[in-house]
C-alpha cells in the first residue's frame, strides 16, 4: 500500500466510520475525528522523513500510477515533490489543531461538521498529491462542497450570502480550467497525465496564452489575487473558526500551489508574457490588502484582508522567478498557513469569550488574559515578519529575491512591496494595541478566563512552528529546493527555445549561485 | 423474402416483453379484485429487468425488416438505460401513488407501453418506424400526464403536451415526406445518397425532422411546453418522461445525424448547423430560465432543457471524424447518468410535494420553502437530493460530472471551442440554481412540520439512484467501455 494514498484517504475512511456513530454522541464524534486526524499526521511524518531532498532524487516521490478510468485516459497518478510535501505536512498539522479548537465552539450538528472536515482533509491532500489533471480537478472541486457546507451551516449571520459567493466564484473560475485541461489532452498525445502533458504539450503560442489564462484564472481566484479577492473577506468573516483556519491555512495555498505546479511549468512561454501582469497585480494586492486592513472594524475581516496582502507577496515571489524569490514564496505559503491560521484561532477564542468580533468592543485585555495576549503578540510578530520568526525568512527571501531578479522594474515592485511590510506592521500592532492594551472601557472585558489547557494545546504547535521555522529554516527549505531549481531551469529552457535573453534568475550570477540559505543558520 | 420473418420478430423481443408486461397489468385490473395493488409496481419492475437482461444477453441481430430497424450494441445500450428509467420510476411511483390512493394497473401499463415505444425508437433506422415509435411513446405519455386529473394543472399540461406533440409529429412526418421525395427512401442509410442528395428538398426535410425531434428533446426554441407539462404531470411521470423521452429521442437524433454525416455536401452541413444553433440557444436559455424559478419542479423542468443543450453539444461534436466515438459514447454515458440523477431528483420532489386536500389544489406544492430544513427533518433524503443536485450541476465526483467531462471533451476534440465554452459557462448558472436548493435544505430552518412521504420502494429507488450516481462518478469505467462499444457499431 502506498503511504501517500493511505494518508490521502485515511480521513475519508474516518468520515465513513463517523457515519456509523449515532448522531447524538457528539463527544465520540469529536474524539474519533481527532484520532483520525492525528493518525493522518503521524503517518504523514513517514512522508516527511522518507522524502529524499537531494537534487539527484526523483522529482516526484511516493509515486503511484494506476489506471482509474483508462477508457477516457484518466489515471490515478499521485506523487509528491518537495513543495507538495510541505503543503501536505501543513495540512496534516493544521487539521488536529483545528479539530481541537472546535471542541466547544461547535455544539450543533457535530457529526456533519466533523464529516465535512474529514472529507475536506482528503480533498486537500489529494489536490496536492494528484499528478493527473482530471484527478487534480476532481480533488480541487471536491474541496468546495465541504467548505461550502462549513460556511453555510456553521457560519455567522451573513453566511448564506458568503457561502454562495464563495462557491460561485471558485466554481466559475475553475470550470474554464476544466476546458483547458481537455484542450491539453488533445495536444499532448491524448493523456491527462501531468508529467506527460508537461513534456509533450504541443500548442501554438496563442493557444498557450489562452490555456495559461484559463488555469491562471482558477488559481488567481483561489489565491486570491486583486481584483478577484472579493469573496475572501465575506467567506473568512462568516465562516466558523475552523473554516477560517482551513481556508486561510490551506485553501488559499491551493491557488499559489496551482501556479507553481501547473500554470507556470505547463505554459512557461505564456507565463513569461503575463509575468508583468502577475507581478503588478500582486504588488497592488499587497498595498491594497494592507490599506483595507487599516480601516476594518471587524477583527476577522482585518485578518482576511491581511491575507490578501500576504498572498500578494507569495505571488510576487512566484512572478519574479528567481530561485530565492520562489523559495521565499514556498516558505511564505507555509508561514501564512501557520500565522494566519493561528490568528484566526486566537480571534475565534476571543469570540468564544465575548461573542463579538468588533475591535471596538475590546481593549485592555492583556491584564485579564495574559497568556492569550502573549500568544496573540507572538503570532502578530510572526505575521509582520519580525526577525526570529518564520515570517521574516519568507518575506526577506521574497523581497531580496525579487529585488535582484531580472523581472522588469523588479526594484520598483520590491520597493513598493516593502512598504506593504511596514503597513502590515502598523495595522497588526494597532490591532494588538486596541484589543489588549489601554484601559478597560467595556465592563464585560473585566472578567474573562485565560487560555484553558485545551486552548494551550491548540496554540502550542503553532507557536512552536513559528519559532522553529524562524530560527531553523533549513529543514523546511531543503525539500523545496529541487522543485524550485527545476522550475527555474524549465523557464531557462523555455527562453532558450524562444531565443530571448534570459529574464529568470537573479541579475548577479554570484548571488544566484549562492545557496538560498545555509540550513540551520540562526538569525 | 417468403413467409413470416421470424428472426426479425424475435429480435424485437425487448419491445414485446414490455408490451406483454403492460397487457398483464391491464388484465390484472380486470381479473384481480383485491384493492391491494402493491404488486403492480413489482410487475413493472420485473418486466423492466427482464427486458434489460434479454436485450443484453441475446446477441444483437443487426438490421431487421430490410434495415428499417437495427438491433446493435447502440440500441441495446439505449434499451437498458430506458429499462433503468422504467424500474426506478416504477419504484418511485409505487410510493407516490400509494400515498395518494391512486395505484392502478393502467398507470403502469401506460408506462410500459411508453417504454416499448422508446425502446423501438432506439432501434429504428427508418423514418416511418421512428414515427410509429414516437407515436407509441407519445400517446402513452400524454395519457400519463393527465393521469391524475385533480385541478386545472394536469389537464392543461396534458392538453398542451398533446397539441404541441401533434405539431411536432406533423413536422416530423412532413419532413420525412420531403426526404423521401429527395432521396426516394425513408431509410436513414439512404439519406445521403439517392437522386436528390444535396438538394434543397433534402435540406428542408432534414430541417423539419430536426425540428420535430427538437420538440421531443425540448430544445429551445421548441421547449415552450416543457415547464408546464413537467410541472403539471404527476411527479413520477415527470421523472419518467424527463429520463426516458430524452434518452429515446437522443438515440434517434444520433442515428439520423450520423447518417446525414456520412455523405458529402449540403445535408450534413445544414443538419449540423441547425443542431449547433439549437445547442447554443438551449444551453443559454434553458439555464437562464431555470434561474428565477421558485418551484423546484419547474426549475428541474427548465434544467432538463439545459441538459438537452449539453447533449446536443455531444451530438454535434460527432460531426468531426476524430471526435465521433468520444462524442457518441459521451452522449450515451450522459443519458445513463442523467436518467438516474433526474429520476432521483424528481423522486425527492415527489416525496416533499404538498398534497391536494378536499379536492382543492395545494398552493405552491413544490416551493423552495418546502425544502427548508430538510437536512434536519430527514437527513438521508437531503443527502440523496444533494448528490443528485451536485450531479446535475456537474460537480465531481458524481456521474453528472463524468458525463459533462465526456461531452465537453468531445466538443474540444472536435474543435468546437465556442460550444464548449458556452456550455461550461452556462453550467455556472446551473450551479447557482441547484445550490439554492441545497441552501434551503441545509442552511434554513424548517418552514412546516409536514411529514415526508418515504416508503420502502421510494427508499429503494433513491438508494439505487444515489449508488448509481456515486459509483458512475468514481468507478464509471465499465459503463464508459460499454458506451464506447455501443457507439462503435453505429459509426
Amino acid at each position: 500500500m502506498n503511504l501517500l494514498t493511505v494518508v490521502t484517504f485515511l480521513p475519508l475512511a474516518g468520515a465513513v466510520l463517523l457515519a456509523l456513530i449515532p448522531r447524538d454522541e457528539a463527544g465520540q464524534h469529536r474524539a474519533a475525528t481527532l484520532v483520525f486526524t492525528l493518525l493522518t499526521f503521524f503517518l504523514s511524518l513517514g512522508l516527511w522523513f522518507g522524502f529524499d531532498a537531494s537534487p539527484a532524487a526523483p522529482e516526484f516521490q511516493f509515486e503511484v500510477r494506476l489506471p482509474w478510468m483508462p477508457s477516457i485516459g484518466i489515471g490515478y497518478h499521485v506523487g509528491l515533490d518537495g513543495v507538495a510535501l510541505l503543503l501536505v505536512m501543513l495540512t496534516t498539522v493544521l487539521m488536529p489543531v483545528v479539530i481541537l479548537s472546535t471542541w466547544k465552539a461547535v455544539g450543533e450538528r457535530v457529526k456533519e461538521f466533523m464529516v465535512a472536515l474529514l472529507v475536506l482533509e482528503t480533498a486537500m491532500i489529494g489536490t496536492f498529491a494528484a499528478l493527473d489533471l482530471i484527478l487534480f480537478y476532481v480533488f480541487w472541486e471536491l474541496m468546495l462542497i465541504p467548505m461550502y457546507l462549513l460556511i453555510g451551516i456553521w457560519g455567522s449571520q451573513n453566511r448564506l450570502y458568503a457561502t454562495v459567493k464563495f462557491f460561485i466564484y471558485t466554481f466559475a473560475a475553475s470550470v474554464l480550467m476544466l476546458l483547458a485541461i481537455l484542450f491539453v489532452y488533445f495536444h499532448d498525445g491524448n493523456t491527462f497525465d501531468y508529467l506527460e502533458a508537461r513534456s509533450a504539450l504541443q500548442v501554438t503560442a496563442e493557444q498557450a496564452r489562452y490555456l495559461f489564462l484559463a488555469f491562471g484564472l482558477a488559481f488567481a481566484v483561489k489565491v486570491p489575487m486583486f481584483p478577484l479577492h472579493t469573496w475572501l473577506p465575506d467567506a473568512h468573516t462568516e465562516a466558523p473558526t475552523a473554516g477560517s483556519v482551513i481556508l486561510a491555512g490551506v485553501l488559499l495555498k491551493m491557488g499559489t500551489f496551482g501556479f507553481f505546479r501547473y500554470a507556470l511549468p505547463l505554459f512557461p512561454e505564456a507565463a513569461l508574457t503575463y509575468r508583468p501582469l502577475l507581478a503588478g497585480l500582486a504588488t497592488v494586492g499587497i498595498i491594497y490588502g494592507a490599506l483595507m486592513s487599516f480601516v476594518q472594524t471587524d477583527m476577522k475581516r482585518l485578518v482576511a484582508y491581511s491575507s490578501v496582502s500576504h498572498l500578494g507577496f507569495v505571488m510576487l515571489g512566484l512572478a519574479a522567478l528567481s530561485a530565492e524569490s520562489l523559495t521565499g514564496s514556498v516558505y511564505q505559503m507555509l508561514n501564512h498557513g501557520v500565522s494566519t491560521g493561528a490568528l484566526f484561532l486566537l480571534v475565534g477564542m476571543l469570540y468564544e469569550r465575548r461573542h463579538t468580533r468588533a475591535i471596538a468592543e475590546y481593549g485592555g485585555l492583556a491584564r485579564q488574559v495574559p497568556w492569550l495576549a502573549t500568544a496573540f503578540l507572538v503570532v502578530t510578530l510572526s505575521s509582520i515578519g519580525l526577525p526570529g520568526t518564520n515570517g521574516f525568512v519568507g518575506e526577506f527571501l521574497i523581497l531580496s529575491g525579487t529585488f535582484l531578479s531580472r523581472l522588469a522594474s523588479s526594484t520598483v515592485l520590491a520597493t513598493v512591496a516593502s512598504i506593504g511590510v511596514i503597513l502590515g506592521a502598523v495595522y497588526m500592532l494597532v490591532l494588538v494595541e486596541k484589543v489588549f492594551f489601554g484601559a478597560i472601557k467595556n465592563e464585560e472585558n473585566r472578567h474573562l478566563p485565560d487560555l484553558s489547557v485545551r486552548e494551550g494545546f491548540v496554540l502550542a504547535p503553532m507557536i512552536v512552528l513559528i519559532v522553529v521555522m524562524g530560527l531553523l529554516p533549513g529543514p523546511f527549505l531543503a525539500p523545496a529546493k529541487p522543485a524550485v531549481d527545476r522550475l527555474v531551469q524549465r523557464f531557462q529552457q523555455a527562453e532558450a527555445r524562444l531565443g530571448v535573453p534570459t529574464s529568470v534568475g537573479t541579475v548577479d550570477a554570484a548571488v544566484a549561485a549562492r545557496p538560498s540559505l545555509p540550513p540551520g543558520r540562526a538569525f | 423474402m417468403n413467409g413470416l420473418p421470424v428472426r426479425d420478430f424475435a429480435a424485437l423481443a425487448p419491445v414485446a416483453i414490455l408490451a406483454l408486461g403492460a397487457l398483464t397489468l391491464l388484465m390484472s385490473e380486470v381479473f384481480l379484485t383485491s384493492p391491494r395493488r402493491g404488486y403492480q409496481a413489482g410487475v413493472t419492475l420485473v418486466t423492466a429487468v427482464v427486458t434489460a437482461v434479454s436485450a443484453a444477453v441475446v446477441p444483437p441481430a443487426g438490421p431487421i425488416f430490410g434495415g428499417q430497424a437495427t438491433i446493435d450494441a447502440f440500441s441495446v445500450f439505449v434499451t437498458v438505460v430506458i429499462c433503468l428509467g422504467v424500474g426506478l420510476s416504477a419504484l418511485v411511483s409505487a410510493g407516490w401513488l400509494h400515498a395518494r390512493d391512486a395505484e392502478r394497473g393502467e398507470y403502469y401499463a401506460l408506462t410500459l407501453f411508453a417504454a416499448a415505444g422508446m425502446v423501438l425508437l432506439g432501434m429504428s433506422s427508418d423514418l416511418l418506424v421512428a414515427f410509429i415509435a414516437i407515436e407509441i411513446m407519445s400517446l402513452s405519455t400524454y395519457s400519463l400526464t393527465a393521469y391524475q386529473r385533480r385541478g386545472r394543472r394536469p389537464s392543461e399540461a396534458a392538453f398542451k403536451y398533446m397539441i404541441l406533440g401533434a405539431i411536432s409529429s406533423a413536422l416530423l412526418l412532413y419532413g420525412s415526406s420531403l426526404i423521401y421525395g429527395a432521396t426516394g427512401t425513408t431509410l436513414f442509410s439512404g439519406m445521403h445518397g439517392g437522386r436528390g442528395a444535396g438538394s434543397m428538398l433534402l435540406v428542408a426535410g432534414l430541417g423539419l425532422v430536426a425540428s420535430g425531434i427538437a420538440f421531443k428533446v425540448a430544445a429551445v426554441p421548441f421547449h415552450a411546453w416543457t415547464p408546464d407539462v413537467y410541472e403539471g404531470a404527476p411527479t413520477p411521470v415527470t421523472a419518467f418522461m424527463a429520463a426516458g423521452v430524452k434518452t429515446a429521442a437522443f438515440a434517434l437524433l444520433a442515428r439520423i445525424f450520423l447518417s446525414s454525416q456520412t455523405g458529402a455536401g449540403v445535408a450534413d452541413l445544414s443538419f449540423s448547423r441547425i443542431l449547433t444553433v439549437l445547442a447554443l440557444l438551449t444551453m443559454i436559455f434553458g439555464n437562464l430560465l431555470a434561474l428565477p424559478q421558485r418551484s423546484v419542479k419547474r426549475m428541474l423542468a427548465y434544467s432538463s432543457v439545459a441538459h438537452a443543450g449539453y447533449l446536443l453539444v455531444g451530438v454535434v461534436s460527432a460531426k468531426v471524424e476524430g471526435a465521433r466515438s468520444i462524442a457518441l459514447a459521451g452522449v450515451l454515458f450522459y443519458l445513463a447518468a442523467y436518467t438516474a440523477t433526474v429520476i432521483g431528483a424528481f423522486a425527492v420532489v415527489g416525496a416533499l410535494e404538498a398534497r391536494a386536500r378536499d379536492g382543492e389544489e395545494a398552493r405552491r406544492p413544490w416551493d423552495l420553502d418546502r425544502f427548508s430544513g430538510l437536512a434536519r427533518k430527514s437527513p438521508l433524503l437531503a443527502f440523496a437530493m444533494t448528490v443528485f443536485l451536485l450531479s446535475l450541476a456537474g460537480v465531481p465526483p458524481t456521474a453528472g460530472f463524468m458525463g459533462k467531462l465526456y461531452i465537453f471533451k468531445a466538443a474540444v476534440g472536435a474543435d468546437l471551442i465556442p460550444l464548449a465554452v458556452t456550455g461550461i459557462l452556462t453550467s455556472i448558472l446551473g450551479a447557482f440554481y441547484y445550490l439554492r436548493v441545497i441552501v434551503h435544505m441545509y442552511m434554513k430552518p424548517a418552514a412546516g412540520e409536514e411529514p415526508v412521504v418515504a416508503t420502502t420502494s421510494m427508499a429503494l429507488a433513491l438508494g439505487g439512484a444515489v449508488a448509481f450516481v456515486a459509483v458512475l462518478g468514481i468507478l464509471g469505467d465499465p459503463l464508459i467501455r460499454l458506451a464506447q462499444a455501443a457507439s462503435a457499431v453505429v459509426m
